[in-house]
């Protein structure tokens, strides 16, 4: 198990969501936190997670 | 506790009836009014071209709506199913309640004793397969013993009997009455007002039981004052008009068994086109079946000039297939084995065995089939007009009947029978009917036109609304290109960089990896380690002993030193070490759709995934408007702030990753490379691209009918009317048959101009 780097939680890393960061693989729960990853990577690397994107 | 609350929720969302006994607006809005009356049902809506109710419900049961359609005096078709069903008497209440529980069930009774199960259905929202299928699943082995054959046809059967009494006796009592025989007269025509103008009067009763008035109100009160007052006048020696009365049916029963001809032979085309009988290899030998017999794993024979009966793969021979009714192209295609066919297309030569894939309810025409019905039952705006007027129609002719029969006798002194005679041709001359055709006959035709070429509405209401759309949105890929990209050209900073770019998208199935592979090789596929897709965004792994990552240039830069451009570009050991740039040729009939699109002022953009150059080539080519780099989410929400700026927006999509703009836009059209229909989103079906110019076309046409429809319609009555209450009499004197036979041409004409192309 990893760690969704927006909502802090728990994912299996079979999950479709996922994406590359600097040569790092990033697992997500769903589109929505794989979508504010993307939109602001550096924010979740440096501040942690921030919970459920709205 | 009521019944309502103990029985388990029946149905979801949305059922399909099919009403019987309806020829009029009045009786579609007495049927829509008695449906929205059970508890539970959200909307009820009721069409009278295609005789169907479209109900959306939550909670209420099938079997309320059916029993309220018929208390208010109407049918509804159902299919009564015989199962065996293997199971121990003392499970027949579990199995009872099981089995009512079901979707499309209306009433089941069980014998405990034979195991025998009485089913009875809506035919359009179950079949036998899908209880038996049911039953299984809850551990019951069931078996179909018989089906009958829904009773929905001898409409017009019924009309031609009718008609045949109304004329024989009719011209009888004319003879009769014009050779001063009276009694005669009034014998002859008894068969007439009292057998043929029977449903008129049931009509008017029901109509009178409801509380309400309609068509039916107005002919049968015409037709039995005529005839009792002229009984009357037999016996104070009076004049009689036994013919006015007996010719006023005969003549309303013409329009009304060519309205039935018009809606059979509509309703009929596209179950035409599947045959009734099929061959298949049953143990080794061929053997006719009936075409619903067949299965999938059937092996089915086609000769010549055969229609193929389900949707399958050619197994074995050759020959050209006339796929028209999928397609809309005329030319027939050449097939042989492996090729896809589908079921109602023709083998204009050749033979072929087919092996059925999908078969019944799955196969493309049985689709296509739901999803006309489903448009049929449209409700266009101009209908809600219609609905007004109809309301407080027959109740306004019938007090114009009176005061004309006031105004004659009393104002102007003529004698009685004369002024009754003007009251009666009032009442002959008005009919909501034409009314109430005026749109869904409309929609019907268009609907079925469309359908035969390849063009599958799902939803009735968007045949409207296309036609005010002013901004279409395509999506690229797939949709306005073949979806097939190649490599335009490419740049290695290092050499040999594409060829390991190629080795690891040979473990991709995406388009452009196929590009990449199909140009470069992947020579190096067998030293792929720790593979790992992004979807939307690249691959990346080792091929050998180098770090690989192949993607979106924005992907690829932020995992990547280096600048990265193109289309794509490639990083190799965290440096970009290339990139090239794709072409998707632009199908040949975007050019052309696009053209015209432009060409009638309307607006329109491309919205892609892409955001290379190569997006930006093709909205060059097309000489349009482009929007890179949109997710599927994107996509919807430029269709959300388009329609919010007050736009019309229809978003043509391949249906699949398009889905939620398609639901997003006022009409969306889904491009289909597939038969199964219920897989695309759209409102809207269409096989190529040259299908949204039909969709164009036709839903000018349809609204123009509607117009003209009600045009007529409306003419007829104001024109009419007046003219029979007398208004230039001498100069012009409507009788009352004479004023029936133009009333009920009004709904002939309203069918039949429907069924004229321009």
């Amino acid at each position: 198990m990893v760690v969704d780097p927006v909502c802090g939680m728990e994912v299996d890393e079979s999950t479709p969501y996922k994406t590359m960061y600097k040569g790092k693989v990033y697992y997500f729960c769903s589109e929505g936190c794989l979508k504010a990853f993307r939109r602001d990577p550096e924010k979740y690397l440096r501040e942690g997670p921030k919970g459920m994107p709205g | 506790m009521s019944e309502n609350e103990r029985r388990p929720l029946r149905i979801g969302k949305e059922e399909q009836l099919r009403v019987v006994g309806m020829h009029c607006a009045t009786c579609s809005t007495t049927v829509a009014k008695a449906l929205r009356g059970v508890k539970g049902v959200e909307e009820a809506e009721v069409n009278l071209a295609s005789g169907t109710a479209k109900v959306v419900v939550s909670g209420a049961r099938l079997r309320d709506l059916v029993e309220a359609v018929r208390r208010a005096g109407y049918d509804v078709v159902t299919e009564r199913l015989r199962l065996r069903i293997s199971m121990n008497p003392e499970d027949s209440r579990r199995v009872t309640e099981l089995l009512e529980g079901l979707d499309g069930v209306v009433k089941a009774s069980v014998n405990p004793g034979t195991g025998e199960a009485v089913i009875e259905v809506n035919p359009y929202s179950t079949s036998a397969e899908a209880i038996v299928e049911a039953l299984r699943g809850h551990g019951f082995r069931a078996q179909v013993i018989s089906k009958a054959a829904p009773a929905s046809a001898g409409e017009l059967r019924g009309y031609l009997r009718a008609l045949a009494v109304a004329w024989s006796f009719g011209l009888l009592t004319l003879y009769l009455q014009y050779t001063s025989r009276p009694l005669l007269a009034m014998v002859a025509s008894a068969p007439v007002v009292f057998y043929a103008g029977l449903r008129y009067h049931l009509g008017a009763y029901r109509a009178f039981r409801n509380r309400t008035t309609n068509m039916d109100t107005l002919v049968s009160t015409a037709t039995l004052v005529a005839w009792l007052y002229s009984a009357y006048s037999l016996a104070v020696h009076g004049p009689v008009f036994f013919d006015a009365a007996s010719l006023l049916i005969s003549f309303l029963l013409i329009g009304k068994t060519i309205e039935a001809y018009i809606k059979e032979r509509l309703s009929g085309e596209v179950v035409r086109l599947l045959p009734s009988r099929a061959r298949v290899i049953r143990d080794g030998s061929e053997v006719e079946v009936s075409a619903d017999e067949v299965k999938v794993g059937d092996l089915l024979v086609v000769r010549s000039g055969e229609s193929i009966a389900a949707d399958g793969v050619v197994d074995e021979g050759k020959g050209e297939v006339d796929e028209s009714i999928v397609t809309g192209e005329p030319m027939p295609v050449t097939k042989s084995k492996g090729d896809p066919v589908v079921g109602g297309s023709r083998l204009v030569s050749g033979f072929l065995k087919v092996y059925v894939t999908r078969s019944g309810e799955r196969t493309y025409m049985a689709q296509l089939m739901t999803a006309v019905r489903d448009a049929e039952a449209a409700r266009l705006r101009a209908q809600d007009l219609v609905d007004r007027v109809a309301a407080v129609f027959t109740p306004t002719i019938i007090a114009i009947a009176v005061v004309t029969f006031l105004a004659w006798h009393f104002a102007l002194g003529f004698p009685t029978p004369k002024a009754v005679l003007f009251a009666v041709a009032v009442l002959a001359s008005a009919c909501p009917c034409a009314l109430g055709l005026a749109t869904p006959m409309a929609v019907l035709v268009s609907v079925h036109r469309l359908a035969k070429r390849g063009v599958i509405v799902k939803d009735g209401e968007a045949l409207e609304r296309v036609k005010d759309v002013d901004v279409f949105v395509f999506d690229k890929t797939g949709t306005l290109t073949e979806g097939r990209p190649r490599v335009k050209d490419y740049v290695e900073l290092q050499p040999g960089v594409m060829e390991l770019a190629a080795s690891l998208e040979s473990l991709s199935s995406h388009p452009v990896a196929k590009a990449i592979v199909d140009r470069f090789g992947a020579r190096l596929r067998g030293s792929v380690k720790d593979f790992n897709e992004f979807p939307g965004d690249g691959v990346a792994g080792t091929v050998g002993d180098r770090q690989v990552i192949v993607g979106r240039p924005e992907f690829v830069a932020q995992n990547c030193e280096g600048q990265a451009k193109g289309d794509v570009a490639v990083c190799v050991d965290g440096r970009v070490a290339g990139w090239l740039s794709l072409e998707d040729p632009v199908r040949p009939e975007a050019l052309e759709l696009v053209a015209k699109l432009k060409s009638m002022g309307r607006r329109v953009i491309i919205a892609t995934g892409d955001s290379g150059p190569s997006a930006e080539a093709v909205a060059a080519a097309l000489g349009v408007e482009v929007r890179k780099g949109l997710s599927p989410d994107d996509k919807a929400e430029l269709v959300r702030s388009l329609r919010q700026e007050g736009h019309r927006v229809a978003f043509v999509g391949d249906g699949v990753n398009d889905a939620v703009a398609e639901k997003e836009a006022d009409v969306g059209i889904a491009l289909a490379g597939g038969t199964d229909i219920a897989k695309y989103a759209g409102d809207v079906v269409v096989m190529n691209l040259k299908g949204i110019e039909l969709l164009l076309r036709e839903s000018r046409i349809a609204t123009r009918k509607v117009k003209e429809n009600l045009a007529w319609a409306f003419g007829y009555n104001s024109v009419l009317v007046p003219v029979a209450a007398g208004l230039l009499y001498p100069a012009v004197y409507l009788s009352p048959q004479y004023a029936a036979l133009a009333m009920s041409m009004s709904s002939v004409i309203v069918s039949l101009w429907s069924t004229v192309p321009l």
